[in-house]
This record gives structure tokens, sequence and C-alpha cells, in this order.
């Protein structure tokens, strides 16, 4: 096997290319079972046996809440590729995750929330998991800040990819403090090593949103990484090319 | 201070050229060079503060101002200051060592030291370690000391003094390693504060809750022994990890 | 110092120090690192007198009190092995229930009972229709207030005291 495939991953008109063509494939599966999650989710699953309708806002918050971990690692790995192997794709990929992450983050933040005051009794507890969150936010925040206080891009994906991989430290922490404190909000119910705690009626739509907000992110990712790509690359000739075709 | 890095900076360069030399010869054989260059480093920040005495006195004004508006501005009922006091030391202490980052590594990229430790050939790790003690000796060390004095002020009762001492002797380590990677990385920013305070607070908010926790105990008397473990936790982390994102930030503004 | 042998002195440097630091944190958490107190650690004493802390565990069945005319009420919090008295004078929230779990945040009289300032409901990570809740605790032969205990488990899981809750893996995973 050779490793031209991987070695083209590094060349930017063949990730702006490819990043066009893939987009419609993340684009449309997710259009797709966000919709029907949201359906699913909304109309068709009951009502809880204790929360009544109020748990329905999970289709949107634990989603936000999964991407705002998974954006954040994505953006580590990549920013940690970018800077062990030099390549600049990498950075691309990890400066667009940023705004995206801190996104999701916020939709969590909020909708959790909107959540808490009917069911817990208050919008907002200084608990380790809410607190760990927002900390995540502000990670993003300060990556932000990073990038835009340095001028020259080289050194500014380098400098952030190193503050977004201190800050993966954060990860475990929001994953696990509700495990590792007795904390008010609730475990897992279906990021967990044993059976999902929920009614099959109720879980698969929750999944096809995981699913769909996922694949989102993706096409969003996508999205973002042509307008970095060509931003980037804003002098070469082949940008000129692209224009003009 | 010459044009091109301190006198000093220059013993520390040359204690890595006569390693190099060394080396040649004795291939790995001994350790003791990498960390003479870091003792030097160490006793070079140490000799420069006390020159400017009057940057060194700044945070542990500053901290003495922050824990003194706290009394004047909600009251000045003992009973009721006892209760903020852990909140209000930690965030006294939080910022001013925030406020002492900004001398971390200026000076010494302004002059051209830090490019020097870097091609000097010497770990640029255990140089950064170096001058991360150098603060903390300058800064954590003596706010710990001048915590139970501000802690008296605010009616807590002389029997705390020892874990209020612990805490923010052991916290003030980890404010000074994570703080050693916000300063490396904006080094060369102009204003850099406000984007200084947005990299390193988040990271240190777990060293204010455990540093708080570990305060509240002391002045209520209960077990402190788990909060100091966790504050611990980070200050072992932040050694093991800091000089090493703050060296690879060094480099990476020095490119 | 060959670069090889300085690649194995970081690394054998870093596997260290995260292991010293994981050890510390292990043990604290050992010892008690918690959100909220239950009534075990309120009986043994692990709350110092006269602070104001975060209470937590369940609503004892048939404890619920409200003094007529007013918006005071009254309720047991219990964890299964000790039980706390609780005074609370607002508006309880929608998931409040005998049974459910609650953390309230207040301080002790020196009567022994809680005096709460707030009271939050905390519920468990299981969700599903009323009809299935009501089957399953019919075949458990469980005569719960109002559907609100959770099926199987004599406590509902996440308000277990916390040497329990350390131990028992359900809410482990990623």
């Amino acid at each position: 096997m050779t490793w031209t495939w991987f070695h083209r991953l590094g060349s930017p008109p063949y990730i702006y290319a490819l990043a066009a063509r893939l987009t419609p494939w993340f684009a449309w599966p997710a259009a797709l079972l966000i919709i029907g999650g949201l359906w699913g989710g909304l109309v068709l699953a009951p009502a809880d046996y204790q929360q009544g309708d109020g748990f329905r806002i999970i289709y949107v918050h634990a989603p936000s809440a999964w991407m705002s971990l998974m954006v954040y690692t994505t953006m580590a790995i990549a920013a940690a590729v970018g800077l062990i192997w030099r390549i600049k794709v990498a950075h691309a990929v990890a400066a667009s995750c940023a705004p995206i992450g801190a996104s999701f983050t916020f939709a969590a933040l909020v909708t959790g929330a909107l959540w808490g005051e009917p069911m817990w009794g208050t919008y907002w507890e200084w608990d380790p998991r809410l607190t760990s969150e927002l900390i995540l936010l502000f990670l993003y925040l300060g990556y932000m800040g990073l990038r835009a206080g340095l001028e020259d891009t080289q050194r500014a994906d380098r400098a952030s990819a190193v503050l977004a991989v201190v800050g993966v430290v954060n990860v475990p922490i929001i994953h696990y403090s509700v495990t590792w404190w007795n904390s008010l909000h609730q475990a897992p119910s279906v990021m967990r090593l044993a059976k999902p705690t929920m009614a099959a009626s109720m879980l698969v739509p929750l999944l096809m949103m995981l699913l769909g907000f996922t694949l989102f992110f993706g096409a969003v990712l996508l999205v973002r990484l042509r307008g970095e790509v060509l931003s980037r690359e804003r002098s070469a000739s082949w940008i000129r090319e692209v224009v003009s075709a | 201070m010459s044009r091109f890095g301190s006198p000093a900076a220059g013993v520390v360069a040359q204690a890595g050229a006569t390693h190099t030399q060394q080396s040649m010869g004795w291939a790995g054989s001994r350790q003791a060079p990498l960390l003479d260059a870091a003792r030097l480093a160490l006793a070079r920040d140490l000799q420069l503060a006390f020159r400017k005495r009057g940057q060194l006195v700044q945070p542990l004004a500053f901290f003495a101002m922050v824990t003194m508006l706290f009394p004047l501005a909600i009251s000045p009922e003992l009973a009721r200051l006892r209760e903020i006091a852990p909140g209000v030391l930690w965030a006294g202490a939080l910022l001013a060592s925030l406020l002492a980052l900004e001398f971390l590594f200026r000076d010494d990229a302004y002059d051209g030291t830090l490019e020097q430790y870097a091609l000097s050939g010497q770990s640029l790790t255990w140089l950064m370690f170096a001058k991360t003690a150098a603060h903390w000796l300058l800064t954590g060390l003596p706010l710990a000391l001048m915590a139970p004095l501000a802690a008296l002020s605010l009616g807590v009762s002389a029997a705390a003094v020892p874990g209020i001492v612990a805490s923010v002797a052991v916290g003030s380590v980890a404010l000074s390693l994570i703080g050693s990677i916000g300063a490396a990385l904006t080094l060369g920013i102009k204003r850099s504060g406000a984007l200084l305070s947005l990299l390193t607070l988040p990271l240190s908010l777990p060293v204010l809750i455990f540093g708080a926790r570990a305060t509240q105990l002391a002045i209520s008397g209960g077990p402190l022994l788990a909060p100091l473990e966790l504050l611990a936790a980070v200050a072992v982390l932040g050694v093991t990890l800091a000089p090493l994102a703050a060296a690879a930030a060094v480099r990476i503004s020095l490119e | 110092m060959t670069p090889r042998r300085r690649r194995m002195v970081l690394v054998l440097g870093i596997v260290g120090g995260v292991s010293i630091a994981g050890a510390l944190a292990l043990s604290a958490f050992r010892q008690n690192v918690t959100f909220f107190f239950d009534p075990t650690q309120v009986a043994a004493g692990q709350v110092p007198a006269g602070e104001r802390f975060r209470l937590g565990g369940m609503v004892t069945q048939g404890s619920l009190h409200r003094a007529p005319g007013s918006l005071e009420v009254r309720f047991v919090v219990t964890d299964f092995s000790h039980d706390v008295p609780v005074s609370y004078t607002g508006v309880l929230p929608d998931l409040f229930r005998e049974g459910a779990g609650v953390v309230a945040h207040g301080q002790m009289r020196h009567d022994g009972t809680f005096v709460a300032d707030e009271v939050l409901a905390k519920h468990d990570e299981k969700y599903m229709p009323p009809e299935v809740a009501r089957s399953l605790k019919k075949r458990h032969g469980e005569s719960r207030a109002d559907g609100t205990a959770p099926p199987s488990t004599p406590s509902s899981g996440d308000t277990q005291p916390p040497a329990a809750a350390h131990a028992s893996p359900p809410s482990a995973g990623t």
C-alpha cells in the first residue's frame, strides 16, 4: 500500500476540492437525521414518567453537550498532528473547529439552563459538571482569542495548537465529573458501558440526533475548512484558477 | 544589562558550550551540566529581581489591596468576613499571581535572553522550569507568607494559619506553572494582559476551587487533607507538563 | 546525554509525574470531596458546626408536611442509614417528590434540623414512558407514592451514599 493518499491530504488544493465534494455527503444525511430525530423526539416519543414533556429538551441538550466535547477532541488531535508533523491543513482543521465547538458548548449551557429551571428548580448551580462545561467555553474563547491576537498565521497555528493540547485535560474532567463528585447533574444515560437507561422509543430519536449532530458538525467543518484554506492560500496560483474557473 | 542579554545569561550559554564540549567526550554519561544551567538561570532571575525591588513588591501590594477592598465594600463585620475569607484570599492570590505573570518572560524576550537560552544547546524545558521556580519563589512563596496576615485581618483565628499557608504555597506552585504556559504563548503580543487572563484563568479555576475549599476547611477546623492532595496533584501535573508546553511555546515565538 | 537517552528520561518523567498526580487525586477522592454531604456524613460530624453546606439524599416516603396557610414545608432527607429533618420556606421545584433525590442549601440548627433556603430536585438518568414505569413498579410489587421510585433499585442510583456511588459501575463509560 502506498501512502500517497495520506500525503495528498496535506495539499491545500486537493483538500479544497475534496471538502467541496464531501460536504453534501455529510449535509444531507445530517438534515434527514435531525428532522427525523426531532419528529421522533418531540412528537412520537412518549412523555417521561417523571419529567413529563419537559424531558424532550434532552434531544437538543445531550447532542450539543456531546458535540462540545467531541469537537474539542477533534480540534486537539488536529492541532497535535499539525504541531508534530507540521501539516498546515491540520492547523486549518483545528482553527475551523473552534467556533463550531464554542457554539455547541454555548447551546449545551443554554439548553441545560432551560432544562434545569423546571426540573431542578434552578437555571444554574455551581455543580462540577456545569462548571467544567463553562470552563470548556472559556477554553474555546481563549483559543480563538489567541489566534486573533497573533498576526502571523504560522505562529498563531502553532501557539494555539499548544493551548488546544494543554486544554485536553478538561475533557475527561467534564465527562467523569458526574461520577467523581456526587453532583446535581444526572449520570450519563447513553454514553456508558452498560445498557442505556432509556426506553427504546425515546432512545432511537436521541441516537438519530447524536448522529445527525455529528454529521452536521462534519458538514460545517468542511465548509469552514474551505474558507480557511482559501484565506490562507489567497496568494497561491491555484486559487486564481479556482476562482476564475 | 547588556543589549544581548544579561551577563548571567551569557554564563548560562557558556555552561551550554562546556556541556557540548564535554558531551563529545563523555557522550551522555553525566547529567550535571544540564541542571547546572537551570540552577544558574534560577540564580540569575532571583538576582535580577532583587535589583528591581519595586517590581517585586507590586503583586504583593496588589494582593493586600484586593483583600482590603472586601471589608470596606461588604461590611467590616468579622463574622461575615470570616465566611467570605477563603474566596477573598484565593481570588486575591489568583489575581496577584496573574499580575506577576507579565514579568515572567517579558524582559527576557525584549533583551534576547530567551533567544540565547533557546540557542544555548541546553534543555529549554529545564530552563523554563528554572524560570518558573524563580517566579514562584518571588511571588507564590511571599503570597503564601502574606496570606495569614490577610486572613487575620478578615477575622480568621490563628489556628487556621498553618492550613492557609500550606494551601496557598502548594496552590501557587500550580498557578505559576499554569501561568508560565499562558505567558509563553502570549509573548510578543502587545497589550497581552486581557488575553493572558483569558488563557490562564480557565485552567487555574480548579486551583481556585480546591484552594478555597482547603482554606475554608482550615478556618472551620475540618479535615483539609483531601483538597490539599488535589492541589498537590495539579501542582505535580504542572511540574511535569507545564515546562514542556512553555518551552514549546517559547520556541514557537522565536520562529 | 544522547538524544535517545534524553527522550527516555522525558518519557519516564512524564509517566512518573502523571502517576504521582493520579495517585494524589485518587487518595483525595477516597476521602471526602463532595458537592453535597449526605445524612451519614452529617451524623458523623463531618460538617463543621455553623457552616453553610449542601445536604443531599432522598426524601423519606410520607415525611412531607406542609404548614397550613404558609409556604413552610418539613420533610426528612435520608440515605437509608441516617435521617436529617429539613425545614424550608418557599416554592418546591416540580420534580420534588417523596422517594426522589434532593439537594438543599442551608445550615444545621442546634436542634438538629437542617434549615434550607434553597431546595433543588435531583433526577436520575432513567427515562421511560409512564406506562412502563407503572408496570415495572407493579411487577416489583413496590408501593411507592406516585411512580417516582425507579423500578429495580431501593435508592435511585444517583442519590446513594457517595461510597456506594463511587463503587457502582453503571455511571462510567464514554
